[in-house]
């Protein structure tokens, strides 16, 4: 459903992607694996269009996004919930999932994806009166995530959700990605915890320094000496 | 202290428009003077009555606060801040000169039966334009406050002063949103204007020492924040109202100006924001 072809990415003169092709196909769960400043959240912020592309195109469902605004790829279903949260810190947590819903799309349901929220993550019911600037990390990336739910995506982009975490509240979430996932909604996932990313993901893709030079299934991807050596220590 | 909901309506776009788009409005002076000038104009050649004149000044404004984001204000946004500033200053000089030549310099005043009433209250006289003014600028922090918190646009104006990549994330149409916010900015300081025609007699150079007063309030209350500008001017009225007993009233405008000092030293965050660090631990 989501494609890039020779996808390039600059900021100013400093090229971060090169030729980057990728697929990621309906009700799977992608991973994006590689060493910091490997430009993988600049992959995510391509495709949601808040930084410009260079060259190469993205392809949502056979439409091309790469020149589309923002809001237009939101509104076509795509939901990136950033790395470091991004909450708005001064309104509280009910305010910043209806927010969520700001696409006309998603605003006539948006009562029952905040219940969706709720089912999902009872612990952000318990504090949504709270502000947000208030809350744990933990609570912080669940509300993330809850914000990135309300838009009713059809595909969800989670840049690194488990940094910072306890490694109990990291396991919650990795499976709340996967209980997301299993309700329908494809996921692209970048991940520093390697291991467990790729536990719950369907395949694969590394990157470095750019460029993607490995892809494949889980397996052979925990198999390959290359993510051994990078990426488990082992 | 009446004097507070006066110095709240000519504020808030202010702060308003410093929440979202970072930029100080230098020209706010410029608009309230224009404001002042627009409800004179309609009063003296249409005979519309001075209270009716925001009815007229308020949707024109917008249009025109937007017009001008997105003809100008857009250029000069992400650059630093003295390209915005002297942008703001020039708007500011042109509206001036612009009064002078079409109203030219002669000091202006409104004069109606509704200007000099008086009613008293609890055995004091106050005067009528000076109760309505309060009400109005109570009046707008309401409204403004039930807009911010209560629309998807509001919302979408909070989201966007407080992290725009968040903003566009969900969605939301930051570039809109700022002509909107400008727009609601320069509306509100043409209101206020409007309003201070009711207190004030006004040449083209009006609105520079009050404008000195908004900075006052915004730093007081929190650049970005509704409820403070509210409360900031509360407090600088309260600071003046008793000031004046202990000094000579020549002196009055000091006060708002010892207030910035100390604020800036003191609690450079603003009340507001010193308490939010505060909740947020």
């Amino acid at each position: 459903m989501l494609e890039l072809h020779e996808l390039a990415v600059a900021y100013g003169d400093v090229r971060v992607l090169w030729d980057v092709s990728l697929r990621v196909e309906r009700g799977e769960i992608v991973t994006l694996v590689g060493a910091n400043g490997a430009g993988k959240t600049t992959l995510l912020r391509a495709i949601s269009r808040t930084v410009p592309v260079l060259a190469g195109r993205i392809e949502l469902e056979g439409e091309r996004i790469d020149r589309a605004p923002s809001a237009r790829v939101v509104e076509r279903g795509v939901a990136h919930v950033p790395e470091g949260r991004r909450l708005w810190p001064d309104m509280n947590v009910e305010d910043n999932l209806r927010l969520g819903s700001y696409p006309r799309r998603a605003r006539v349901d948006v009562e029952a994806s905040l219940e969706h929220v709720f089912t999902l993550f009872p612990r952000v019911k318990e504090r949504r009166r709270q502000v947000c600037g208030t809350l744990s990390g933990g609570e912080q990336q669940m509300v993330a995530i809850g914000r990135g739910l309300m838009s009713k995506p059809t595909i969800l982009m989670l840049d690194e959700p488990s940094l910072g975490l306890a490694p109990i509240v990291v396991s919650e979430m990795f499976a709340a990605v996967q209980r997301i996932n299993a309700e329908g909604t494809t996921v692209l996932l970048v991940e520093q915890n390697v291991r467990q990313a790729l536990e719950i993901a369907t395949r694969g893709y590394v990157i470095e320094t750019g460029r993607v030079v490995g892809s494949g299934t889980p397996d052979e991807l925990l198999a390959s000496d290359q993510i051994k050596k990078a990426y488990l220590g082992l | 202290m009446l004097v507070a909901g006066l110095y709240a309506a000519m504020s808030y776009g202010l702060a308003l428009i410093y929440g979202v788009l970072k930029i100080i409005n230098l020209a706010n002076a410029g608009f309230l003077m224009l404001g002042a000038y627009v409800t004179w104009w309609l009063f003296t050649a249409f005979h519309v009555h001075p209270l009716l004149a925001p009815l007229a000044i308020v949707p024109l404004f917008f249009l025109f606060g937007s017009a001008l984001e997105r003809t100008l204000v857009r250029r000069v946004l992400g650059a630093e801040p003295i390209i915005s500033l002297l942008l703001l200053f020039g708007v500011w000089l042109v509206l001036q000169n612009l009064a002078y030549v079409i109203w030219t310099g002669d000091t202006r005043s409104i004069d109606t039966p509704f200007i000099d009433a008086t009613v008293s209250v609890a055995g004091m006289q106050l005067a009528v334009p000076r109760l309505y003014v309060f009400a109005m600028g109570v009046l707008v922090l309401v409204g403004l406050q039930l807009f911010l918190t209560r629309t998807y646009l509001g919302r979408a104006i909070r989201a966007t002063a407080q992290d725009r990549d968040a903003a566009r994330l969900v969605g939301v149409d930051v570039e809109r949103v700022n002509g909107i916010a400008f727009g609601i900015g320069i509306a509100l300081a043409g209101f206020g204007g409007s309003l201070l025609s009711l207190l004030f007699s006004f040449t083209p150079d009006f609105g520079r020492t009050l404008s000195l007063k908004s900075f006052c309030i915004v730093v007081l209350g929190g650049l970005d924040s509704i409820v403070g500008v509210a409360f900031g001017a509360l407090s600088l009225s309260l600071a003046e109202a008793f000031g004046v007993r202990y000094m000579p009233a020549s002196l009055q405008n000091l006060i708002s100006f010892v207030v910035l000092v100390v604020v800036l030293i003191v609690l450079p965050k603003g009340i507001v924001g010193t308490l939010r660090a505060l909740r947020r631990g």
